[in-house]
């Protein structure tokens, strides 16, 4: 990580911290020792961990330094594509229901996820998503009783 | 105790429970070995499996992943050259180099006896230290618990691996995070924010599935599609005859064996540092007291029987404070902890004497759970060595959605599935930070522990707070805990000594 980097940690530390000691102000008092004792102590050691994080890399002299390797944008793409799709998978749960959710997202998970260079092998991972979204809403639905969301299917199901 | 123990075999060579911990084993092995996929992850996804099973049932199958998935690391660690998980680091260092001498087969044969062997040993050390620093531990009150749990939250923040402030810094942030809820003592509803669904907390599973699993996912997957100069290894087919050692290295190898296996079990004992540290402390010890240190790290079987002894060894170690305090070790005792707690069980002293059977088929589940990676790795090892080979991208979306379907069963809320991404996401954001995620985990466990059994210490002692110190136990504790933050503080300041890995390269 580059020495500005391990600032912005530093910096986020603080802010979490300052954010925390924020929200603790707002709960009611009832003595010294109370539900906000615990709080307040862990906002102010949240903030000078953050402050001592921000001086000790201030302190650092080299500047330049970058111990890791820097993202390429591919990979940017690949873990923001991911977040949206499993987030789109979760508020898809309920109206679609568990099989055809579980179906489209490891569709788009699959072909987000192949290697650059490899060729996705469409008939392939629909044929994977069918299988693995039926097999685990069929070893939950009715092996362990789990009441997973059928959404249109649910009239379907016996 | 003997008939405790009975039952406890009774039980779990039962068809059911011998049929899940056989697959559990199976199960594990292959999620230690394929790097990138953890214990956690393991048990993550086979937690709903559990939801309908009884406690017995479910608790085997749990244990049987632990064991499997922290052996099944020596697989890719010599065949491949990379650790399969953080326990298997220092099998990497003479397992990879026999491998390329055409020695793998021994390499492997040594590394999975071992592994069984380290593992016996800390079982053995479970049943004879646990039952009887329960009796000690029941006359434990909120103090003692109090200055336990800070010395826990001590030494976790302070050794674990990276810079202490952002170790310390994430023990401080899970603690935070376990304040949300209802306070305990005075019901005050702190940062709930009006939501019921927050009132009791986030629950210990979603909160560690998602640091642990889905940050897991979004990091391989940030992996995945990178452009690479080089394709990466195959793993390459290796056929044992037999053990693939003699008796006379194996009956050489005994005193490593049994100071690696005492190594670990001592580390695997203390909270915030398990096999991950172990394997290498025990190979830089074995490496020191070898006569022929020169060997090291050009492929001798001392460096694997010292990593594979030590590693396992931390199982039973880690179980020790799980069942007689409450207090995991680290995210795989943790996700243990979330297991046990769904199936109504509270780990702690009470727990020997309300449900003594129950204890003893912990015990024999283990033990059944060592047999099968015996026999799993060595009838098994052609198809592990397959399953290296599955392709990631196809694996992880699967493993998403069966999180997703553990954070769904707990209580049917899609809720819950959303609160695996928020902490997926910050447990991504502590791994491109450099913050380590175990004392995160161990300070939302503990604080809420620290919290409760401060407020009542104070309570009893009618809000004097001497009595912490006055306590015997609770006073030695938090000594121990100044004493160590103080060690640490006097480590950092001091002239930097060589590190663990010049050591190791020497």
């Amino acid at each position: 990580m580059t020495r500005n980097s391990e600032l912005l940690v530093g910096l986020a530390m603080l802010g979490v911290g300052m954010g925390y000691l924020y929200m603790t102000m707002q709960l009611p008092r009832r003595g010294t020792v109370d539900a906000t004792f615990f709080p307040y102590v862990l906002a102010w050691a949240m903030i000078g961990l953050g402050a001592l994080q921000c001086i000790v890399t201030l302190q650092r002299g080299d500047f330049g330094a970058r111990l890791g390797e820097k993202m390429q944008n591919v990979q940017k793409l690949t873990v923001l594509a991911t977040l949206g799709l499993v987030a789109l998978y979760i508020l898809a749960l309920r109206p679609l229901g568990f099989p055809i959710a579980t179906i489209l997202f490891l569709f788009a998970q699959f072909i987000v996820l192949t290697p650059t260079g490899q060729k996705p092998n469409l008939p392939l991972y629909a044929l994977l998503s069918v299988i693995s979204a039926a097999v685990i809403f069929m070893i939950f639905r009715y092996g362990f009783n789990l009441l997973l969301p059928a959404g249109p299917l649910t009239n379907l199901l016996p | 105790m003997f008939d405790l123990f009975l039952q406890g075999f009774a039980a779990v060579l039962s068809p059911q429970i011998f049929l899940l911990i056989t697959l559990g084993v199976g199960v594990g092995i292959v999620f230690g070995a394929v790097p990138g996929l953890t214990a956690v992850m393991a048990i993550a996804l086979t937690l709903p499996m559990t939801y309908s099973l009884g406690p017995a049932a479910g608790i085997s199958l749990l244990i049987a992943l632990f064991v499997g998935a922290t052996s099944g690391a020596l697989i890719s660690a010599i065949l491949l050259k990379i650790p399969g998980t953080p326990s298997s680091i220092a099998t990497t260092f003479d397992g990879g180099p026999m491998m390329e001498k055409g020695e793998g087969a021994k390499a492997l044969g040594v590394g999975i006896v071992f592994s069984f062997l380290g593992t016996i040993m800390s079982i053995a050390a479970l049943m004879f230290i646990a039952p009887s620093l329960a009796q000690v531990a029941l006359s434990f009150g909120p103090h003692e618990y109090f200055a336990i749990a800070v010395f826990s939250l001590t030494l976790i923040a302070t050794l674990s691996s990276g810079s202490m402030i952002k170790g310390i810094f994430a023990g401080v942030a899970g603690f935070a995070i376990s304040t949300v809820g209802i306070a305990p003592v005075d019901a005050i509803a702190r940062f709930t924010f009006g939501r019921v669904e927050i009132n009791a907390g986030f629950s210990i599973l979603t909160v560690l599935v998602g640091m642990f699993a889905i940050a897991e996912v979004i990091r391989v997957a940030e992996e995945a599609r990178k452009r690479r100069d080089a394709p990466e290894p195959g793993p390459i087919m290796v056929k044992i005859k037999g053990f693939g050692f003699s008796m006379a290295e194996f009956i050489g190898q005994i005193p490593n064996a049994i100071r690696s296996g005492l190594v670990g079990i001592g580390i695997g004992i203390l909270p915030g540092i398990g096999a991950g540290t172990s394997n290498i402390i025990s190979y830089i010890i074995a490496k020191k007291r070898s006569k022929t240190p020169e060997k090291f790290g050009k492929g001798t079987i001392e460096g694997v029987v010292a990593s594979e002894t030590a590693n396992n060894a931390g199982i039973g170690g880690a179980m020790i404070p799980l069942l007689t305090l409450g207090i995991p070790g680290d995210a795989v005792t943790a996700i243990l902890l979330g297991g046990l707690m769904i199936h109504g069980i509270q780990p702690g002293p009470m727990l020997f004497i309300t449900q003594g059977p129950l204890v003893y088929t912990i015990f024999a589940a283990l033990i059944v759970a060592a047999f099968m990676m015996l026999i799993l790795e060595f009838v098994g090892l052609r198809i592990f060595i397959r399953l290296l080979a599955i392709p990631k991208h196809i694996l992880l979306p699967i493993i998403l959605v069966l999180c997703a379907v553990g954070a769904f069963g707990l209580s049917s809320r899609i809720f819950d599935v959303w609160t695996i991404l928020a902490f997926g996401v910050l447990g991504y954001g502590f791994v491109k930070a450099g913050i380590p995620a175990a004392p995160f985990i161990i300070g939302f466990i503990l604080g809420p522990m620290a919290e409760t059994n401060f407020r009542r210490g104070l309570q009893l002692s009618a809000g004097d707070f001497t009595g912490f110190i006055t306590n015997p136990i609770a006073g030695t504790f938090l000594a121990l805990a100044a004493l160590s933050i103080i060690w640490q503080i006097y480590a950092a300041l001091r002239p930097k000594k060589p590190s663990i890995l010049s050591d190791i390269a020497e």
